[in-house]
């Protein structure tokens, strides 16, 4: 294993009385396709601006790109590719001269200008629109460009804070895409989402909770945490099939999605055909009652529900 | 510094004036609109101003003296009327700023040389028309008297010009006409050209609130290449509105252009250095276009009217004002465009306001360029 790219140890940042990030150790691999994931108000937004250099930090220290984030956090700068929870481009700009801003600001060498614009239009789909000016493109089309223009002087380090948020599930599956081919090229990224189907999609997971960092591990390990086995059901009136099932011996927790019930269990073998007995018996209807891998979902909820306990 | 960024940042903004149709109007006609308004509005000529008057006397001599103050353009007769009851009411009105009674023994007192019981009445609401109608008032009868007098010598046989042992003229340098917008106009350049300072600051709050900022942080751009980027735009801007003005001032307003053109607007370059250095100011320590704009109205505009002496003579100001209006880009300025305009002096005279200008510029930029942190909180 080579040394981390990313490397935070004891990193601290107060606002006021609140410790926005608490004692965070981190350490990412180079290549590493990182998500950060945690509730709202968890510090994913002030850990990737702390990474970015974009704030003070309060105590700790931290070595971004093998720069110190405290001392030289002008050094690091050249080295990622920031974007914003509430990016914005320069509306008045088209496409291609956004990008061509960015490359300027970066001092992407004259001579490479014009084919890094080009491929990099190519890479996000927008070669045919980069004439229209960056206000009148659509939300996720914005995304890509925001997320172009950070790819602008090959960075080694990508740090985006929420860029699917309030995206169609279309551009969302592309921006995603375009992630993983960044991956496959062996850029350094480090992704917060709210979304655990996206979190799904890393290398490695980091679960944020109050500013502290909960877990750390690839997904498939993460779930593999969740103790128990899950049984999908869709019973005809949740509400009063919930609260027969909470009870039952056996039975950890249940979830809600929409009218389908996911229930947590010891065993689900064995708690199976108790449960749909208890709903026959009360008259309730169901459907697709089986057992169901645990998702990314279940395992957030389920370790956020242990720590506020 | 790169020159690369700066230039990077000063076309991204043009770019922004330009294409954005709003900010281009309020960036170019802004400032001459401004003059224009203010040109007419502020002109203090006051004239025609409406008076009653109360003739107790009824004689022929008290109707010469009332048709004799009201021959000119500075006093009308609203009304003759009959009691102090009627005054009353039409200065309730508002329909009269003034009235004058003149009582019933008027020739007696005229002849027997003793004063002049006249009783002015004005509207203490309007000051300024009131006591122009006093002083107006005044001077009329101090002729009438000295005519009347000079006609009775002449009818005795002594010369008249015995009578006026002073010939008091009074000139005025550089304005002859002593038209007040004249005076006036040089001076309100000097607070409109200050316009570019209020929207470059509007500009880097609005990077701020729009997120931009924050993206731009995170970029190796220099504070300075970010903050002279920002500034270049607007000093072309300020310059094209330092051609429009003066020809509004000259082709309009008919104020006469007595200096070099060149330098008003080398002077005026060296003056938007300085006032955009105030705008930089203010666009890095506020964190919103609301309090960048309420503070420039506090920063540049207030102290434009009142404290670099376009309408209150400095020096009659309490030192600390005078002494805190040093520190304004505009006082020097005012006293530039006015020098350049009326009496038209040249660098031989101006240089030292221009030196002062210029080193208010480099060290309000160097303020700007020293508390703006590339950090967020």
């Amino acid at each position: 294993m080579s040394d981390p790219i990313i490397y935070t140890q004891a990193l601290t940042r107060d606002f006021g009385d609140v410790h926005a990030v608490d004692s965070l150790d981190l350490a990412i691999q180079p290549g590493t396709l990182f998500g950060l994931v945690g509730p709202d108000g968890a510090g994913k937004t002030t850990t990737l601006r702390l990474l970015a250099g974009l704030l003070k930090v309060t105590s700790g220290s931290a070595t971004v790109a093998g720069f110190d984030l405290a001392t030289q956090a002008e050094a690091i700068k050249p080295h990622i590719g920031y974007m914003a929870q509430q990016f914005s481009l320069y509306a008045q700009l088209s496409v291609l001269e956004n990008l061509q801003f960015f490359a300027e600001i970066y001092e992407v060498p004259r001579a490479d200008m014009a084919e890094r614009t080009e491929r990099l239009l190519t890479f996000a789909g927008l070669t045919e629109f980069k004439e229209r000016r960056a206000a009148h493109l659509s939300g996720g089309m914005q995304k890509k460009l925001a997320l172009a223009c950070t790819l602008i002087h090959e960075p080694k380090i990508l740090l985006l804070d929420e860029p699917t948020t309030g995206v169609d599930p279309i551009s969302r599956r592309e921006f995603w895409n375009i992630l993983t081919d960044l991956y496959a090229e062996g850029i350094t990224i480090v992704v917060s989402t709210p979304y655990m189907d996206e979190a799904d999609r890393c290398s490695e997971v980091g679960l944020l909770y109050a500013g502290k960092l909960a877990m750390c591990a690839p997904p498939e390990q993460i779930r593999g945490q969740i103790e128990g086995e899950m049984i999908a059901l869709v019973p005809a009136q949740w509400q009063a099939a919930r609260d027969l099932i909470e009870p039952l011996p056996g039975v950890f927790e249940v979830q809600t999605y929409g009218e389908a019930l996911h229930v947590l269990v010891d065993n689900a073998e064995q708690r199976l055909p108790e449960i749909t007995a208890v709903l026959t018996q009360a008259g309730i209807d169901y459907s697709g009652a089986r057992p169901a891998p645990t998702r990314m979902e279940e395992a957030f909820i389920s370790l956020i529900r242990q720590m506020e306990a | 510094m790169s020159f690369r960024r700066l230039r990077a940042i000063a076309r991204k903004e043009i770019h922004h004036i330009w294409r954005d149709r709003s900010t281009l109007i309020l960036v170019l006609l802004t400032p001459t609109a401004l003059l224009f308004l203010m040109a007419y509005a502020l002109t203090v000529e006051i004239q025609h101003v409406p008076v009653a008057v109360l003739d107790y006397g009824r004689s022929a001599t008290s109707r010469n003296f009332v048709q004799h103050l009201t021959a000119g353009d500075d006093l009308d007769l609203y009304a003759q009327v009959d009691s102090p009851e009627e005054i009353d009411a039409m200065l309730m009105r508002g329909e009269i700023k003034a009235a004058l009674i003149l009582p019933p023994d008027f020739d007696e007192a005229l002849l027997s040389l003793q004063g002049l019981p006249l009783q002015i009445i004005i509207d203490g609401t309007e000051p300024e028309s009131g006591g122009f109608a006093v002083e107006h008032m005044g001077q009329r009868a101090e002729q009438f008297v000295s005519q009347l007098l000079a006609a009775d010598l002449q009818a005795a046989g002594l010369s008249a010009n015995a009578l006026q042992p002073i010939d008091l003229r009074v000139r005025t340098w550089y304005n002859p006409g002593l038209k007040s917008r004249n005076d006036l106009i040089p001076g309100l350049i000097s607070i409109v050209l200050g316009f570019p300072a209020l929207t470059v600051a509007l500009t880097l709050a609005h990077e701020r609130e729009h997120g931009t900022m924050e993206q731009l942080m995170a970029t190796p751009v220099g504070r300075s290449e970010l903050l002279l980027g920002k500034m270049v735009p607007y000093v072309v801007v300020g310059l094209l509105n330092a051609i429009f003005i003066p020809l509004l001032a000259m082709l309009w307003f008919k104020v006469p252009f007595n200096g070099n053109f060149l330098l008003f607007f080398g002077l005026s370059a060296v003056f938007l250095f300085a006032i955009l250095g105030v705008g930089l100011v203010i666009g890095v320590f506020m964190r919103s276009q609301a309090a960048a704009l309420a503070l420039s109205f506090l920063l540049i505009f207030f102290p434009g009217f009142f404290m670099t002496g376009i309408f209150f003579p400095t020096v009659a100001m309490p030192e600390v004002v005078r002494l805190e209006a040093l520190g304004l880009p505009g006082t020097h300025y005012a006293v530039i465009t006015r020098g350049i305009f009326l009496p038209g002096v040249g660098l031989d005279v101006l240089w030292p306001y221009a030196v002062m200008m210029f080193g208010l510029g480099v060290a309000f930029v160097g303020v700007a360029a020293l508390f703006f942190r590339k950090k967020l909180a």
